[in-house]
């Protein structure tokens, strides 16, 4: 049984993975789109926390709303300026892997490639039975949980929430009630990247930060949302703690390889049940 | 998605330009080495033959409407083959050079048989995860792969004919050249040959429709494998001239983000024909890799090429690439009559 430090990393590692996973799902139930460029988004949102904090002096928790605002006026221009002028998806698709190369070389030639760390945000361990568990650690799980929590009430407590999830549902039926699908899409768009920059903010203090972070992410969040199912919201968050925890607790045994195990893991899935754990149906 | 796909089927009736100038240009290419000893210019249209080999390969699988984001895999199972049998099994070059494209193809075999029952998005994340597995195999296995040191391969032996040393590989890149011209054109024939018949239509098809397809009578799964298998055999032979042309083989090469990159070539140089889009495509983003590589700005190579992929998405009509702009310009040199550039909205729907 692996020891207790080993399963918060898997925590934090899941939160991370989770509220990523989940904005991609949202963005995929609502455009249909999967968004390649999700983890360079996450690498902004980082960049985004750590010049507010070490460059303004904000606090951290308002680094992590600003890093969200600012990553989702950027991916509202994306939608605006690049995904709504090409009507097909495949080509979509493309453009927005050419995104990774382009927002990760503008990262590049702006920040430079060094590693950057916010170590001194929240300083100290907690010690507990023996076993000690970093505040950061526990600040990223508290944040993941506010944020998740912010999305559950959007969700099921407002009306765009619940426009959102008429038009995921039955996109037709939604317009004739009188929504309109392409403000929703774009308002979709601006919390889906809002959560990839969230979550790029709160790790900032446990992970170092270069324009390269958002690589491993993005394909961790694609995992998740393979074995939740491609288009279920509860399913990316279930993805995305069974493979935090899988990740840590299977690199305590076999180190490097876990990766390996995971992706197998995600190819097994998808041949045996192509709609994943938790999906219902093929969207 | 039906529209794009129209330019397969269309594009088996126009070529590029008349035989004769794509002859006098590949005779001219032939005698390059004669005209310069430049090891630089060798060097980078050798990888420039190598990248447009494994964007033929990834062409040749959305050819069938599926889109591999794990190609630089089968470059790096090719490649990693050859070192392996050469250098850890010490068994002769050519053997073990021909035998690197038919274990690349295997793999891609049954990859594909598993793999292509799920289509469309899902193609695209396992192969991914396929690629991202074969970089992490080749990275942990050390004792097969000796990990990030990277296996030492061999130049090809010295071809002799009664005595005379005709062709000797230690010289300089001459050799290699001369050995990726061969195998771009091996490659390029063989291609051709798929996409201008019934085999290449069938693709088409398939790509343009699936469902109808499959009531036409046409088995999705065989063509999609084959697809998959051809695109799989050369895109490893491809990696095997790399591993010895480097003369080193190391995991850090072959990655998600080379298989991204040969997807922009691929798309660069204009999915309409299988040929000369990718090597057209090569030729563009490699070179200009090789320069802005050398500005000594880093960032701006990776930027510049997602930026120019997404202008060319924005600005051309979808499935067009240099390839079709080349098109204009020759039409335009010869006042030719139909100069427009073939928008699919006029298409008939079918």
């Amino acid at each position: 049984m692996p020891p207790v430090e080993i399963w918060v990393d898997g925590l934090t590692q899941s939160c991370i993975f989770m509220t990523m996973a989940f904005g991609m799902v949202l963005v995929f139930s609502i455009l249909g789109i999967l968004n390649w460029a999700h983890g360079q988004l996450f690498m902004l949102g980082a960049f985004v926390a750590f010049y507010a904090i070490t460059a303004a002096a904000i606090p951290f928790p308002v680094g992590i709303l600003l890093g969200g605002l600012l990553v989702a006026a950027l991916g509202i221009v994306i939608k605006k300026f690049v995904i709504d002028r090409i009507g097909n998806e495949l080509y979509i698709g493309v453009a927005t892997l050419a995104l990774i190369f382009t927002l990760e070389g503008a990262a590049t030639m702006i920040f430079g490639s060094d590693d950057r760390g916010l170590a001194a945000v929240l300083p100290g361990v907690y010690t507990m039975a023996g076993s000690t568990i970093s505040y950061q650690k526990l600040a990223v799980i508290a944040f993941t949980l506010v944020v998740m929590a912010a999305m559950y009430f959007v969700l099921n407590r407002t009306k765009v929430g619940l426009a959102i999830r008429a038009v995921a549902q039955e996109p037709e039926a939604a317009s004739l009630s009188g929504i309109s699908t392409q403000r929703l899409s774009l308002i979709v768009m601006g919390i889906g990247c809002a959560l990839a920059g969230m979550a790029g903010a709160i790790m900032s203090p446990i992970y170092p930060i270069n324009p390269f972070i958002g690589r491993a992410p993005m394909i961790m969040a694609l995992l998740a949302i393979v074995i939740g199912g491609l288009g279920s919201l509860r399913g990316a968050i279930a993805g995305g703690l069974i493979l935090g925890f899988l990740h840590s607790v299977i690199a305590y045994y076999i180190s490097y390889l876990s990766e390996v195990v995971l992706f197998i893991l995600v190819i097994l899935i998808l041949l045996v049940k192509p709609q994943g754990l938790f999906g219902e149906s093929a969207k | 998605m039906r529209n794009i796909f129209n330019r397969f089927v269309r594009s088996y009736h126009r070529s590029a330009m008349p035989g004769y100038v794509a002859g006098v240009l590949i005779i001219i290419v032939f005698f390059v080495p004669l005209f310069t000893n430049s090891v630089v210019l060798l060097s980078s249209l050798i990888l420039t033959g190598i990248w447009a080999i494994a964007a033929m390969g990834f062409t040749l699988v959305l050819r069938t409407g599926q889109f591999s984001l794990g190609q630089s895999a089968f470059m790096a199972l090719g490649g990693y083959a050859s070192a392996i049998f050469t250098a850890q099994l010490d068994l002769p070059f050519w053997p073990s050079f021909f035998l690197s494209g038919l274990v690349a193809g295997t793999i891609a075999f049954l990859i594909g048989l598993v793999v292509l029952r799920v289509g469309g998005i899902y193609f695209s994340i396992i192969t991914l995860s396929i690629g991202e597995i074969v970089r992490i195999l080749a990275l942990q296995w050390e004792p097969v792969t000796r990990g990030s040191r990277g296996i030492i391969t061999s130049a090809p032996p010295p071809i002799t004919l009664y005595g005379h040393q005709l062709v000797n590989f230690d010289a300089g890149p001459v050799p290699y050249f001369y050995f990726m011209l061969c195998l771009v054109a091996v490659t390029g024939l063989v291609f051709r040959g798929i996409g201008g018949s019934r085999l290449g239509r069938t693709f088409a098809a398939i790509a343009l429709n699936p469902v109808l397809a499959e009531h036409q009578g046409m088995h999705l799964m065989k063509y999609r494998v084959i697809a998959f298998t051809v695109a799989g055999i050369f895109t490893g032979y491809a990696g095997a001239l790399y591993a010895h042309f480097l003369s080193v083989m190391t995991p850090l090469v072959f990655g998600l983000w080379q298989s991204i990159l040969i997807l922009i070539t691929s798309i660069v140089g204009g999915i309409g024909a299988l040929v000369a889009g990718p090597i057209l495509g090569s030729i563009l983003i490699h070179n200009l890799g090789e320069y802005l590589s050398r500005l000594n700005t880093p960032g701006l190579q990776s930027f510049l090429f997602g930026s120019v992929m997404v202008v060319m998405i924005l600005a051309l009509p979808q499935g067009a690439g240099l390839i079709d702009v080349w098109k204009i310009f020759w039409r335009w040199v010869w006042r030719e009559k139909k100069s427009e550039l073939d928008t699919v909205s006029g298409e008939a729907e079918y």
